[in-house]
């Protein structure tokens, strides 16, 4: 069984887009994640990042962080709710119990909603990106600046698949031990997993040794001379696109990305001197609806419709 | 680091002169004064029992020794004319490409077609010429519609394929494989056995390739190198080869050579099209179908698997799909059946459904008496350190005897050979299913014959017989013909996840092309699968028929062939 998170090529806009106009797109939605609680704002990314994930063909993806966020996210309310206990409305009085607060409140309560509804958007954000940024094209743009940091990545994501694989594997077999058979616990599971990791982790370096991996690093290319002929202005074809993706070039999509991405950062941080992100939480939840905070929000949402087609 | 130094064309593919190599910490060296040459241009086939070197000259060849692996060695290895003793893998990949057994583990990106770039982009080949390379090698070896899918969601045959074309992508003078068709179906061994014919004629590249199943690659060979503990044993034609193995090591003769071995017929054929030529020479072409073969009814006894309209789903990552759709099936105590069918047919799914493993959307897989499942790898099921403590007490001891193992109790799992760490795991899974001596339920293997030699694979016979006589019912999932043709009274063919045959074997392994033995192909009679049922065959039209000049002595012909039923 595949993870939901792994990256599917497709000869999509957000696929066929180059890692750093992603990173720009998702990370502008990341950004306003952590620096803002108007729940408001933080609703509207979420619903951004929905949109640009189910628009990018990753909904298996947004639904499986849908879901580990929300859960997540109600685990950070309860805990909020049981050990805060500054807030105007109470909800519950819980008498004195050691480490927990000895009421609940309302205010503690949507505190903890603002910080898990932080925490899901961030889940989503990545999560659009694992199963939509080619990693092979992320270590690629590493590996002149990393090279050692680039073959340990190559190695360690290629070896995370190869040892859930055999974890399954070594699962299966432990289940399909016969009655009379000593009984295999976690413990020995797990040793077994290591040392088949390892030897795992031998072949696949043997396979980057043939591949050339240790040669020193090819001498750069006089001119740009190889990027000329993607930069020409006559209109891409979907075939074009789905070339882009294997070859690792550039796409014509990639100033949608940036462009998005960079209107997001600048409409957060103006956003912020303009009070978008008016929220308080104690002594009474205040949220606040000033046009700033609409503005953005209106902003987060529609920029989620940048992986459509076209 | 070592300088680069170009490929020369005129040089020798691979020269290795006088190779003494031993593994660290192993006393015995795995290679003794080997030494070979490789023409540019030439198919050889390296011949050999399992664990005789074929692997370790391999990977001498590619660099891989010593400079992966360590070691101490002695002697010269040049490929192409560069030194691959001074320059390491990384240098060679030019000049030689390498693919080994496991597919798995040989890819290390995450798409395809950065796979197969990777070499380029390490050589630091230009862009434009990386894209052009890519795409001429993914015609070259059919896998264009591969290159934007994810490697994690390829099948065994398409990752081998993918392998293959990034080993091949940088032009390289020569191209290793050690055993590429072991995890293969039929057809998809068969389909990449002369896709590397194919590129030798048209693209000249050696290639230097180590196989057990030599009747799938001899007629596309231009030498055999056969080894023999770590020293080449022979070195020549594939006709003069059989002759060799005929009189040194009748475990590496094919099923056709072997047929005409006991029918005394000569010359031995290296393939299935040689063979019917020398027949139709003889004036044996159309041998009379054997009268009255009759095929004995499958015994009334207790079923111990009963799969009643079964439907199965799995998602392999693009959407779910039905792998098993509407299968009958039932196993009855003492059967041997082997499920045979192409990668994907759905073989091993039935069997993990059986076992337990997987949830039938519809319909049930019942095994009444208990199964006992042995996967495609037997190391799994082997986690602690002494054989006694992974099958303690009596009924470990009882696991241990029905497999021939009781003497290892106290040996170190690791310590021991292939085929008795595969009986070992066998022991593992049926320990506390046997009632006094008896196995009640059903035994189920999946792809037991990987990687084995003819030798072993002789021995996993002989076991799957005695588990039948103790009353089990035998289901093994294999692609080997050969080897179901030995053990198995019953073939189930599998294809798109239902039953599309489903006879006796010999009627089943001669009624086709690709599931056919090469007995089978060569004489094209019903019920005729096995060397032996073929000897008798031709031998009772020998009255018919004059071999003439083809008939050799009557002494030869009468040497039996390990293992063999006869």
């Amino acid at each position: 069984m595949r993870s939901p998170f792994a990256y599917s090529p497709k000869p999509w806009p957000l696929q066929s887009a180059s890692p750093g106009a992603a990173v720009v797109y998702l990370g502008s939605f990341a950004a306003v994640a952590f620096a803002y609680s108007n729940p408001i704002v933080l609703v509207a990314a979420g619903v951004g990042l929905v949109i640009a994930g189910r628009l990018a063909g990753a909904r298996a993806a947004v639904r499986a962080a849908l879901w580990m966020g929300l859960t997540l996210a109600l685990l950070i309310v309860l805990v909020n709710a049981l050990v805060v206990s500054r807030g105007e409305t109470v909800l519950l009085r819980l008498g004195d119990v050691p480490l927990l607060s000895d009421v609940v409140t309302a205010e503690a309560l949507a505190a903890g909603a603002a910080i898990g509804l932080r925490a899901a958007v961030v889940m989503v954000a990545f999560a659009v990106y694992s199963a939509c940024v080619d990693p092979d094209r992320v270590l690629r743009a590493l590996r002149p600046l990393a090279r050692r940091s680039a073959l340990t990545a190559t190695l360690v994501s290629r070896l995370v698949p190869v040892a859930a694989a055999d974890a399954a594997r070594l699962r299966d077999a432990a289940s399909l031990r016969g009655p009379g058979a000593a009984p295999v616990g976690r413990a020995s599971l797990a040793r077994r997993l290591l040392a088949g990791s390892l030897d795992r982790s031998v072949d696949v370096a043997a396979t980057l040794e043939l591949r050339g991996y240790s040669l020193a690093p090819p001498k750069p290319e006089g001119g740009a001379t190889f990027f000329r002929p993607y930069r020409t202005k006559k209109r891409c074809t979907r075939r074009e696109d789905s070339g882009s993706v294997r070859s690792g070039l550039r796409s014509r999509h990639d100033w949608r990305f940036y462009a998005i991405g960079a209107a997001v950062l600048a409409a957060a941080i103006a956003g912020k001197l303009l009070g978008a992100d008016a929220f308080s939480q104690y002594p009474a939840v205040a949220v606040g609806l000033e046009p700033s905070t609409l503005g953005l929000s209106v902003l987060l949402i529609l920029a989620g419709f940048a992986p459509r087609h076209g | 680091m070592a300088e680069l130094s170009a490929p020369t064309r005129s040089a020798p593919a691979l020269a290795v002169e006088s190779l003494i190599y031993a593994y660290p910490q192993s006393a015995a060296p795995a290679l003794r004064d080997v030494s070979l040459e490789l023409a540019p241009g030439e198919l050889v086939l390296l011949a050999g029992r399992s664990a005789c070197g074929k692997s370790t000259l391999l990977r001498a060849a590619c660099g891989l020794v010593p400079h992966f692996h360590g070691g101490e060695i002695e002697g010269r290895v040049v490929v192409a004319g560069i030194d691959a003793l001074a320059s390491g893998p990384g240098e060679l990949a030019s000049a030689v490409g390498y693919l080994a057994q496991d597919p798995e583990t040989q890819v290390v990106s995450t798409t395809v077609a950065a796979e197969i770039e990777l070499p380029l982009e390490m050589r630091g080949d230009a862009p434009g010429a990386r894209a052009r390379a890519v795409e001429e090698v993914a015609l070259a070896l059919a896998v264009p519609h591969l290159l934007g899918r994810a490697v994690d969601t390829l099948s065994g045959g398409e990752l081998q394929r993918v392998a293959l074309a990034a080993a091949l992508v940088t032009r390289p003078r020569l191209v290793l494989l050690d055993e590429p068709t072991s995890q293969l179906d039929p057809v998809a061994g068969d389909e990449l056995i002369w896709l590397l014919r194919r590129l030798n004629e048209e693209w000249g590249v050696t290639i230097l390739l180590a196989e057990h199943r030599l009747e799938r690659c001899l007629a596309a060979a231009d030498r055999v190198v056969a080894m023999e503990s770590g020293r080449i044993a022979f070195d020549g034609a594939p006709r003069e080869f059989l002759s060799w193995a005929q009189e040194a090591d009748q475990a590496l003769e094919t099923p056709a050579a072997r047929l005409f071995s006991l029918c005394g017929i000569e010359p031995l054929p290296v393939g299935v099209r040689d063979a019917r030529q020398t027949l139709q020479g003889l004036g044996v072409a159309h041998p009379p179908h054997p009268a009255g073969r009759r095929v004995s009814d499958p015994q009334p006894a207790d079923p111990v698997l009963e799969a009643k309209a079964l439907w199965v789903e799995l998602d392999a990552g693009e959407g779910p799909r039905d792998v098993l759709r509407d299968l009958d099936l039932t196993v009855r105590r003492g059967e041997r059946i082997a499920l045979m069918g192409r990668n994907g047919a759905g073989k091993s799914t039935l069997l993990r459904t059986a076992a337990g493993l997987l949830e039938p959307v519809r319909g049930r897989a019942e095994a009444q008496a208990g199964m006992a499942l042995l996967t495609q790898n037997p190391g799994d099921y082997l986690v602690r350190e002494r054989v006694g403590d992974e099958l303690p007490g009596e009924a470990g001891l009882a696991a241990l005897r029905v497999v021939g193992l009781e003497h290892a109790l106290d040996a170190d799992p690791r310590d021991l050979s292939g085929g008795e760490r595969q009986r070992l795991a066998l022991a593992i899974a049926l320990a506390g299913r046997i009632d006094g001596g008896e196995l009640p339920g059903l035994v189920a293997l999946d792809e037991p014959t990987r990687g084995m030699d003819r030798a072993r694979k002789d021995d996993l016979v002989g076991l799957i017989g005695d588990l039948a006589t103790r009353g089990a019912g035998l289901l093994v999932a294999t692609h080997d013909v050969e080897f179901a043709a030995a053990f198995a009274e019953r073939v189930v063919l599998m294809g798109e996840g239902v039953v599309i045959a489903d006879g006796p074997a010999p009627e089943v392994l001669s009624g086709g092309w690709y599931f056919a033995t090469e007995v089978a192909r060569v004489l094209d009679l019903p019920g005729v699968v096995t060397p032996e049922q073929g000897a008798a065959i031709l031998k009772n039209s020998s009255a018919d028929f004059a071999f003439g000049s083809g008939m050799r002595n009557e002494r030869r012909s009468q040497r039996g062939w390990p293992g063999g039923e006869g």
